[in-house]
Order: structure tokens, then sequence, then C-alpha cells
């Protein structure tokens, strides 16, 4: 079993690889999925399971809806979808895919053999995770909560429009029309675009 | 958690209702005057609440924190440094066309992450404080959003941080996974049984060195701190400078002496490298900068060098001797801060050491303070730097690290000359050129001139009559050994 953790471990150093050295951002966050599923895999061959889901439901699933919200919330027109057609051809989701179809492969793997894993010391389910958060590290618990109050200020604050005044504002429609007025653009296809 | 665990834990629970409080009362009613007053009353309280928490101590409260007189040490010198930028940052912020609240919130959990840090003996209460201290100072650094030099500042520090940060965890990874456990004393008994010959270990440590370094900006770990310290707004700047660089070398003091891991050979000759060319590096780059700021800047990565001198020495009286050394560089370093904030319009920092120019005939008290400041920082007699370099030679030379002490002693002369032509420049007596076209000094803030004013006091009492905290240093450093 231990070659079905080494095998999750280089799929998440490969998509990291292939996710910091992609130039468009939507590709980056298709091998950004990756990698994060790809964790999950290596925390369930550790025998964490709990872990394993709260991974896929928190990072792949909650922070990457996050993602599609922001690209909504633009509110791109019409022409975005001419300048999204050369991201979608099927070479951008070859790597991704073959990647992921790895991880399916090793989880289905697991599942069908589930009596005989004995590479796991010890099975960490959701009552062990929540005994000791509210055990010995509850203070833990509450200075994450601190952390992310002290976020939420400071990205409230630094993001905020008032705070930025008249220029700000300005200064940032200037950037959307340099960057050809959309925020696909802004990857490798804003060398070769009109902008 | 019984009720002494409570009472030992007051400076932390009072510190982040006041955060809670504070943020409440923006919510309800925007005013400045109102946020700061409620804000400096949290931290008066906290500090109050050193007394009961003395009574109880040393404590462990849960495996995450431990709370001793060398936490309660930290805790008086970090929150009594937030008072006073908060001081500081009312009158900076009048003269500012932001929301100025929030400052107010994110400078409160800030101190509260160092208070975290100072208490923590576990490697999970160590990073949470961390990020809760880098989180915030992201934002503090980059908060008058007008101004671009300031964004850059908080973009170089967030990124720069989060590496550093990963390096860190990394290296607690590699730790845990060889040692087992993440607890400072139990990490001892490991390394005393000969874990520490690991490889995976050295590493551990190896990685970790590298988050602390970023934090106290050490050579080569200090790129970022002259953008920072520049862009950043002033009263951010001498928070950075005091308390995050404070509370990062309490938690360097309490992990390498209580984990053990400062008698790995490797990591003393790594410090001893680091501490030298952070004093030879940084005094010889400030001689060649023209912007205050950078000055001090360049200046903090050295003074950085000469605590790890302190460090290196080891032992009981290293470990004073470098709180002293960073009680001193604290109180000056808020002070010299404190008068850039002060003499600083809504426009741009007042940083060029042409703003500095004949400014004893202008504002003859603030440059009076100003000399004395960098006097300490010079390390000249009468003044706590001096004591506090004084110390550290004394360890140094105890501990026989002859060569560290050679380096600290050329380069605080060369140190000398960029700190003299600030003050040659305070006290010109030819004006400037286009003296009728510079406009206006501001006027100095009531608050902010009283805080200068006791800044300097403490600075001339730590020279003269240092017994008083060299006592209380002392009883502190009891508690590590």
């Amino acid at each position: 079993m231990a070659s079905l953790f080494y095998i999750a471990a280089i799929v998440a150093v490969l998509a990291t690889i292939l996710m910091l050295t992609r130039l468009n951002p939507v590709h980056a966050l298709l091998y950004l999925t990756v990698s994060l599923l790809a964790v999950a895999v290596v925390f369930f061959t550790l025998g964490a399971p709990f872990m394993a889901a709260l991974e896929v439901i928190v990072y792949a699933g909650a922070i990457m809806v996050l993602f599609v919200f922001v690209v909504m919330l633009l509110n791109l027109g019409k022409h975005t979808v001419d300048a999204e057609r050369p991201l979608a051809r099927p070479e951008a989701f070859t790597g991704p895919g073959i990647l992921a179809a790895i991880l399916l492969f090793e989880v289905v793997f697991v599942l069908a053999r589930a009596q005989s894993r004995t590479f796991v010391l010890a099975q960490v389910g959701p009552r062990e995770v929540g005994l000791s958060l509210y055990g010995p590290y509850l203070l833990g618990v509450e200075l994450a909560s601190i952390l992310l109050l002290g976020a939420l200020v400071g990205a409230y604050h630094v993001g905020s429009r008032r705070a930025q005044g008249r220029t700000g504002v300005v200064r940032s429609d200037r950037v959307r029309v340099a960057a050809g007025g959309d925020l696909v653009r802004a990857g490798d296809d804003r060398s070769s675009g009109p902008a | 958690m019984n009720s002494a665990d409570f009472t030992v834990l007051l400076p932390l629970i009072v510190l982040g209702s006041t955060a809670v409080v504070v943020m409440l009362a923006i919510a309800f009613h925007r005013s400045h005057p109102l946020t700061a007053t409620l804000t400096e009353i949290g931290l008066a309280v906290a500090f109050w609440s050193l007394w009961p928490a003395a009574a109880a101590v040393p404590r462990q409260v849960t495996p995450l924190l431990i709370v001793d007189r060398f936490a309660l040490y930290y805790f008086g010198l970090i929150l009594a440094a937030t008072f006073a930028v908060v001081l500081m940052a009312y009158g900076y912020l009048e003269r500012h066309d932001v929301r100025r609240e929030e400052f107010y919130v994110l400078l409160v959990v800030a101190a509260l992450g160092s208070l975290v840090l100072v208490a923590s003996d576990h490697f999970v209460s160590f990073f949470l404080g961390l990020e809760i201290l880098s989180v915030t100072l992201y934002a503090l650094a980059a908060y008058l959003t007008d101004r671009e030099i300031a964004l850059e500042a908080g973009m170089k520090y967030l990124v720069l941080a989060a590496a550093s940060a990963a390096f860190l965890l990394f290296g607690m990874a590699l730790v845990y996974a060889e040692t087992g456990t993440m607890e400072f004393p139990a990490l001892a008994a490991q390394l005393a049984e000969g874990g520490a010959a690991h490889i995976w270990v050295l590493a551990g440590v190896a990685f970790m060195v590298t988050g602390f370094g970023f934090k106290l900006a050490v050579v080569p770990f200090h790129l970022w701190t002259p953008d920072v310290y520049q862009g950043a707004p002033a009263p951010v700047t001498a928070f950075i400078a005091s308390v995050s660089k404070g509370a990062m070398f309490a938690i360097l003091l309490r992990f390498f002496y209580q984990s053990g891991s400062r008698d790995l050979h490797a990591s003393l000759l790594i410090f001893a490298i680091i501490a030298v060319a952070s004093m030879i590096a940084g005094n010889l780059m400030a001689l060649f900068q023209n912007n205050v700021k950078r000055i001090l800047a360049y200046s903090s990565i050295a003074h950085l060098g000469y605590l790890l001198v302190a460090f290196e020495a080891g032992g009981p009286i290293g470990a004073a001797a470098g709180t002293f050394y960073l009680t001193a560089y604290m109180v000056t370093t808020l002070g010299a801060f404190g008068v850039i904030a002060a003499l600083s319009s809504s426009g741009r920092d007042a940083e060029e050491i042409e703003d500095y120019r004949g400014l004893f005939w202008r504002r003859p008290v603030l440059a009076v303070v100003f000399t004395a400041m960098l006097f300490s920082l010079a390390g000249i007699p009468l003044t706590a730097g001096f004591l506090g370099k004084f110390y550290t030679v004394a360890a140094g030379a105890s501990a026989a690290i002859w060569s560290l002490i050679f380096v600290l002693v050329v380069t605080s002369a060369i140190g000398l000359f960029y700190y003299l032509r600030v003050v040659v420049a305070l006290y010109a007596t030819e004006p400037a050129p286009d003296e009728a076209e510079r406009p206006p000094l501001p006027a100095v803030p009531a608050m902010g001139g009283l805080t200068l004013a006791a800044l300097t006091g403490v600075l001339i009492w730590l020279g003269v009559y240092p017994q008083v905290v060299l006592n209380a240093i002392r009883a502190a450093m009891s508690a590590l050994f």
C-alpha cells in the first residue's frame, strides 16, 4: 500500500509544479484542483479518511466554488466567450485529466481491497479529530478564530473601494482597459491579444 | 481549564475581548477618538492583569501555552510598546484621509499574536501566533491604500512572509516526523537521548532557522526589510521593528533554549554566521542610504545581529543581556519612528534626510528627542543603547566568543558614521536653498509629543539606572533554565 501513497504524492508534486508554470490562470486552477485532490488521496492512504473528506470539501470544493463565483461576479460580457474559446481546447484538459485519472484509479483500487489495508497504522476518524480539537487543542481553535478575525478585517480594509478614494477607482478602470477589458485575457493570450 | 488557567491567560483574554469590543464599537458608531480610547483602555487593562497573572505563574495551560515569568516580562514589553504605537498612530492617522478605525482592531489582534508567540511552547501555538501576527501585519503595512508604495510594501511582506512560513512549517514537520512530539520540553528529552544527531532533525532545525531569520530580518533573509520599512506607515514600521521582532526574539530564546536545539553544534554555527553577516552587511548598506526609514531598516538588521551575539553567548547571562538589549532597542526604535510619524504630512512620510535638515531650528524638542534616539542606536554612553551593547559584550566575553565581539565592536564604529550623518543634518545651520518653498511642518500632536517625551525619559533612565529593569529581567530569565 505504500506505493499508493508515493504515487499520490508524486501526482501532488507534479500537479503543483504544472500549476505554477501555467501562464493562463484558468489552466493553473485546473492543476490546483488536481493537486488538492492528490493531497486528499495522500491523507486517505495514510489512514485519515476524515481529513481526506475535509480536504475535498473545503479546498477542492468550497475554495474552487469561490473562484467560480469571482469569475461570475466580474460579470463578463459576450466578448469573453470568444476570448475563452481558445482556452477550452481539449489539450488543456489532457494533463489534469491524466493526473486525476491516476488518483481515481488509486481510490477505486483502495476501496476494492478495503480489507487488506496493512500500510495504515491507525484510522483517524471524525471522533478522534473532534476530541483532540476541543480537548487539548481548544486554545488552538480559539486562536485560529482570532486569526480569521484579523484576516477578515484586514481584507475588508485593503479591499474596500471607499478607502481607496477616487484615484483608486479610476486606476482600476484603466487597468481593466489595458488588460483588454476582461479577466481571462490576463493570461497567456494577452501578448497576442489586441490590448 | 480551571480558574488559575484563566488567571494566567488574563492578558490574552483581555486583549482578545478588546479586539471584539473595538470591532463592535466601530460597527455601531464610527469615531476615531472613541476607538483609540477603547483600544488604550483594553491595552491598559491587559497590562494591569499581568499582576494577578504573576501570582499564579509558572503554569502550563493546555499543551499549547506556558505562562511563566519570561512570558510575563515580554507580555509587559509588548503591551507597553503597542500602547505607545497607538498614541503615535492617533495623530498620524488624523492627518490621513482613510478609514482610520480598523487600524486599531488590526493592531490589537497583531499584539495578541505576539503575546501567543512569547507564551507558546508547542509548534501549533507557535505557528498560530506567528500567523496572527503576520496576517494582520500585511494589512497594516498596506493600510494607507491610496499610497502605491504602501501597497507594494504590504504585497512584498505577504509573499515573503508566506514563503518563510512554509519553510518554518516544513521544518516543524521534519522535526515532528523524527521525534514524534511538538512540545518543546518533550523535544528536549528526545534530543538529549541522541536524536539530535539525526539528519532530519538537523534539516528541520535548519528550515526553522529560515523562518526565524525572515521574521527577525537577519542576513540573508533581510531583503524585505528596507522596502517594507519605507513603504509602511511610520507607526506600523515602529510596530514591526519593535513588537514583531521582540516577540520573535522571545520565541527564538524559548525554542532554542527549552528544546535543547541550541546545544546542537550546527545551530550555534549557523547563528554565528548569520550574526556576523547581519552586523557587517546591515551597517555597510546603511552607509549608502539617504532615506531615514531605510537607514533605520538597515540599522535594525545590524542590531538584530548584535542581539544574536547575546544569543550565541548563551546561558542566563546571554539571555538576560539579549533581553535587556531588546528592551533598549524597542524603546529607541519606537522613539525614532515616533519622530518620523510626528513629522509626516498627509501626502508622504518625512523620510528623506533633507526633511530633517535644520530641524533643530524649527522644532528644537523633536530634534533633541531624535538625537537621543540616534545616540542610543549608535551606543553612546548615558543612553539605553550603550548599556545594551555593554551587557552584550560582557556576555560574549564570559562565553569567550571573541571573534563575534570583535565584529560587533568594529561594525558599531562604522555604524556611528550614518547615525551622526543624520544628527549633523538635524543641527545644520544653513537653510536649505528652497527654504521659502518648503511646506510648513505639521503641528506635533499632543499625544504623540507626550509619548516621545516619555520614551526619551525611559531611554535615559535605562541608560543611567538600569538596576530595576535588570532585576526584573534576571528574575524572568530564571524561568528558562
